[in-house]
């Protein structure tokens, strides 16, 4: 009996194991529990009363953009607003998977795992949820964006805090009444339930020399000792290299400012796809960025099977590049905070904002893009650019360093037109990118989202140069 | 104006959470009732070496003496084998049997052949050593007894009819969940279900306490809260597997008291085994030959409207022939022909593509092998045979692995393979700590949700708590099983209950892993939860080798 009683302590090893499963368990359901919930299948707060018992969400100011009034759920009155907030936001649909109000639809409905969502509607508590955005930059923009009837993107945010002000995309429907899509209008909804800010990636045309120029700076020790000479065109690797026109004797600088392909397709070449795909890598552009957990858009470089004439090609965004706004706008940010990226973020956070107060930065734990050099002669030809050739009073006094680009897409479509830059401002820190496809030249499209956008939310930071 | 529809909310809600504390009591209670002290830690006899002057306690029911250090009964002497003999009791007194000893054993003198009865007085003599044999109380000092009971001075248990009285009402409570589900249609359904689910368990208390005389009612109880818990489930899933579980769990509990019937005598057992494996072996062809294919695995068959799982019913056959071998204590340790048994059975099973309850025999097989040998190398050598034959039929049948490929990625798969999987856990996640109450769940919409899935509607519907609580419920059979291994009447009856509850285990983990992606999912069933017939029978016939193991059971009746 004593060897029985011995031997039986195997089963305890069992029962052991079985223990230490269950404690797993608990501890995976602790961790993950509120992404557990978060599936659209789930009954319990999907469907018909999906946001019935859900808390409202604001904008930075306290703007309501969604609330439930008598179980049902109205948002912004202002028509401009509920738009361009609608990948933001959502809607009832929940069919913007990114949107808050999928994202966080378990918070707004209160759940928790003490309580689960067991409560009947008369004792459930919700809770509301604080963005970041402005909803007077979003209408802004919309309003501008809107008008070309194209899909497109903007996106601003704070290079410094990681707050995203603006953020908005097309096409757009409103969320308080959205349109029964059908067989016959369903292209004209192609895409819609996708936020291009950070689902899309878009080819990025001459913006993308900003790449090709971060690389020169780094390896080519007299660039700003050259000049080349611009016909218009130029035969690189088997066939031409173009421009929109003859830029004649220019040095680097000018090249930049001028977006002169020619400079920076030779430059690619000179380079070599090897020093090319690694700067593009040290940037980030073939990575995905976290926005509050959603992964944005991976963009594309890669010229390692490419021939002289895509490399060249590639080095003014053509190709086959391909970039995200939002990527675009931290590469920005990265260039205006000294070379180190600022992870963004739409949802304020209580403890982030007390601690960015007293001077600890939580988010600003980004990748280094840039050395602090590079990104030094960066901003200052990106600020020539502005100041040199599209005049420095078109963002209301903010001091903006810029680069715009036509993003040529074959086909019978029109190319996209670029904008990405930042303000220099102390206290308006914000970079940006804009995106309209199918449309022409990115100073011409882009450039006027942008600006509406820029003077909105710099107001509404309270920025000297436009309140002043 | 006070709206009246909130109070009736917070009802309602107040139900829910003390449904999980009362859970715990029960459970609690079941428990503490098993730790009860049943006698007093006296030596059943004692053995008086007048020579030495030295009292050896006897404190089992079949003892090996020897000079090993592992034997019951140690004697220090070189001339005694280190498998001397067995000292074992029985219902007509205390025998002696040599286990080929190189000197002999003798009683009063006489050199003993076969199974020889000892009377008190006599003179048990082993090599050089004299024994006289005595009665326990002739032992004076002090026993220590296992943790896992309580002191002797503690208050008397709960009342059986008391935990019985318990075990209702938590299932009355259900029905009153059941009864206010949020659909509001069908209202009174599970006040019908209620009254033949309290019917059949104080139906069952009476047979055991009235006409069997049995004393004790804890593991029942324990199994009747287990049962009633999975039936009261089902009445908001569908309304006739609720039935028909009520009525296989009654043919359970038959099943319990026949089996515990049948293995009244230990010395008898062992015949039974030949005609047993034959029975196994038929059961299992038989689901081969007429099986119906059901989720990937031909393990059912059906006969007239009744379909059984004939699996199941052989894993109680299983663990009473894998007990069963041993014909004197520690003397058989020949497992060629139990290894042989189990390699057709786990064949077989594998053959009809049923991989979670070939695993469970696997685990069991691994359980009896190590309790009869003691023997790691034999457990070394089975996991190796098995890794290698898994990995034969992987290399013929590769779309096997498919089934596992899921497995720890079930969020990638969320709409194919991993379905199951990410709704159990979401589902599981969304009840929280108290549940959503009975018949408002959504994991009941999906396929074998009754089944292999019961864990995540438990939780989806009870809450986090109560899942956890029956699961640990059925775990800590082990703790039990094992606490009275000493106290059983033969080492059949400690080696087939220890293993019952180690099945359970296996299975019982395979099951909530299973359904929670920590393990690949098998599609076998929650002990006494899970919808299904022949699972709830099984899981009641397991329980008997158990409550078998208590010596009380066979013992005077009140």
């Amino acid at each position: 009996m004593k060897r029985v009683l011995r031997r039986s302590t195997l089963i305890f090893i069992f029962t052991l194991a079985f223990i230490g499963g269950m404690g797993y368990l608990t501890f995976q359901l602790i961790m993950n529990a509120d992404d557990w919930v978060d599936q659209p299948y789930n009954a319990h707060i999907s469907g018909s009363g999906g946001l019935a018992q859900a808390g409202a969400i604001y904008d930075r100011n306290g703007e309501v953009l969604a609330q439930t009034v008598d179980g049902e759920r109205v948002y912004n009155e202002n028509a401009s607003v509920r738009k361009s907030l609608l990948h933001v936001v959502g809607d009832n649909s929940l069919n913007i998977s990114t949107a808050a109000q999928s994202m966080y639809r378990s918070q707004l409905s209160g759940y928790n795992l003490f309580w689960g969502l067991n409560m009947p509607q008369s004792l459930r508590s919700s809770n509301d949820l604080k963005l970041t955005v402005d909803a007077k930059a979003c209408a802004a923009a919309y309003d501008v964006l809107s008008s070309y009837d194209k899909k497109g993107a903007c996106v601003i945010y704070n290079y410094k805090t990681g707050e995203i002000i603006c953020s908005v995309s097309t096409k757009g429907y409103d969320p308080q009444a959205p349109p029964e899509i059908t067989e016959e209008n369903e292209s004209e909804y192609e895409g819609v339930y996708l936020d291009n800010v950070l689902s899309s990636s878009y080819t990025p045309g001459s913006i993308f020399k900003i790449v090709t120029a971060a690389a020169a700076i780094e390896n080519i020790p007299d660039i700003y000792d050259r000049t080349w000479d611009c016909a218009g065109s130029e035969e690189i690797g088997g066939s031409d290299i173009t421009c929109v026109e003859p830029h004649g004797t220019i040095n680097f600088k000018e090249a930049m400012a001028h977006s002169c392909n020619i400079v920076f397709a030779e430059l690619a070449v000179e380079l070599g796809a090897d020093v090319m795909n690694e700067t593009a890598e040290k940037i980030g552009i073939n990575m995905s960025f976290e926005v509050d957990g959603v992964k944005t858009a991976k963009g594309h470089y890669d010229v390692s099977k490419a021939n002289t004439n895509q490399l060249a090609w590639s080095g003014v965004g053509q190709y086959n590049d391909e970039v995200n706004p939002m990527q675009m706008a931290i590469i920005c940010g990265a260039i205006a905070n000294g070379g180190k990226a600022t992870n963004p973020t739409l949802v304020e956070d209580g403890a982030a904002s007390i601690l960015s107060a007293i001077g600890i930065n939580k988010s600003g734990n980004g990748r280094e893009m840039f050395s602090k050099d590079t990104a030094a002669q960066l901003d200052e030809i990106m600020r020539y650019t502005i100041t040199d050739y599209y005049g420095d009073d078109l963002f209301g006094g903010l001091t903006v360093c810029a680069k715009t680009g036509t993003g040529e897409v074959g086909d019978d479509k029109e190319p996209n037109g670029w904008m990405v830059g930042y303000s220099k401002d102390e206290d308006c820190p914000l970079a940006f990118a804009c995106v309209v496809e199918d449309s022409g030249f990115g100073f011409t499209y882009a450039g006027p989202v942008v600006q509406a956008a820029m003077i909105q939310a710099a107001k509404s930071l309270g920025a000297s140069a436009v309140t002043g | 104006m006070f709206d009246l529809s909130v109070i009736f909310d917070i009802g309602v809600v107040a139900l829910r959470i003390i449904l999980p504390v009362y859970a715990l009591i029960i459970v609690y209670q079941c428990y503490a009732a098993m730790r009860r002290h049943r006698r007093g830690e006296k030596p059943l006899v004692t053995l008086y070496n007048p020579t030495t002057g030295l009292k050896l306690p006897v404190l089992f029911w079949e003892n090996s003496i020897g000079r090993s250090k592992s034997s019951d009964v140690v004697v220090d002497d070189p001339a005694v084998s280190r498998n001397h003999c067995v000292l074992l009791r029985r219902k007509d007194g205390w025998f002696v049997t040599d286990t080929g000893s190189k000197s002999g054993t003798f009683v009063n003198g006489k050199r003993i052949h076969g199974r020889t009865q000892v009377l008190i007085d006599d003179v048990i003599t082993v090599g050089n050593s004299e024994f006289e044999f005595k009665r326990g109380a002739e032992y004076d000092e002090q026993l220590k007894s296992s943790w896992f009971f309580s002191k002797v001075s503690n208050k008397p248990a709960i009342k059986s009819w008391k935990l019985m009285l318990l075990v209702t009402v938590f299932h009355f409570f259900m029905c009153v969940e059941a009864m206010f589900w949020n659909d509001a249609t069908n209202q009174y359904a599970p006040l019908v279900l209620f009254g033949a689910l309290a019917a059949v368990e104080w139906g069952f208390f009476f047979v055991s306490t009235v006409v069997l005389k049995r004393i004790n009612f804890e593991l029942e109880a324990l199994a009747l809260f287990l049962t009633g818990i999975g039936v009261m489930l089902l009445i908001r899933q569908n309304e006739k597997s609720a039935y028909t579980q009520l009525i296989a769990a009654a043919i359970g509990m038959v099943l319990f008291c026949v089996i515990i019937k049948i293995i009244e005598d230990p010395d008898k057992v062992n015949k039974l085994r030949i005609p047993m494996m034959i029975v196994a072996v038929l059961l299992l062809l038989s689901s081969i030959v007429l099986g119906k294919i059901t989720y990937g695995a031909a393990n059912w068959i059906v006969i007239g409207p009744v379909s059984i799982q004939p699996s199941e019913l052989v894993k109680i056959i299983y663990i009473f022939i894998g007990a069963s071998a041993l014909d004197k204590l520690q003397t058989n340790k020949n497992l060629f022909e139990f290894i042989i048994f189990s390699a057709v059975c786990v064949g077989l099973l594998a053959l009809m593509g049923d991989f979670g309850t070939a695993l469970i025999f696997f685990m069991t097989f691994l359980i009896i092998a190590f309790m009869r040998s003691g023997d790691f190398k034999t457990i070394i050598l089975a996991v190796a045979a098995a890794v290698f034959g898994v990995t034969f039929i992987l290399q013929f049948k590769p779309y096997i692995a498919d089934r596992f490929k899921v497995w720890g990625h079930a969020w990638q798969y969320a709409q194919a393979e991993g379905y199951q999987q990410t709704h159990v856990l979401t589902f599981l996640a969304s009840g929280g700590l108290f549940g959503v109450g009975i018949g408002n769940g959504f994991l009941k919409q999906v396929g074998a949700s009754e089944s292999d899935l019961v864990f995540g509607i438990v939780a989806e519907e009870m809450g986090v708590i109560v899942a956890i609580t029956i699961a640990i419920a059925v775990g800590a059979l082990v703790i039990y099983a094992r606490a009275i291994t000493t106290r059983s009447r033969s080492t059949f009856y400690s080696i087939s209950a220890c293993c019952a509850a180690g099945l359970l285990v296996v299975q019982l983990s395979l099951n909530i892993f299973g359904a929670t992606d920590i393990l690949p999912l098998t599609g076998v069933t929650f002990p006494f939860i899970s919808a299904g017939g022949s699972s709830i029978m099984a899981c009641w016939g397991l329980i008997a080798f158990i409550k078998a193991a208590d010596e009380r059971t066979y013992a005077v009746k009140r």
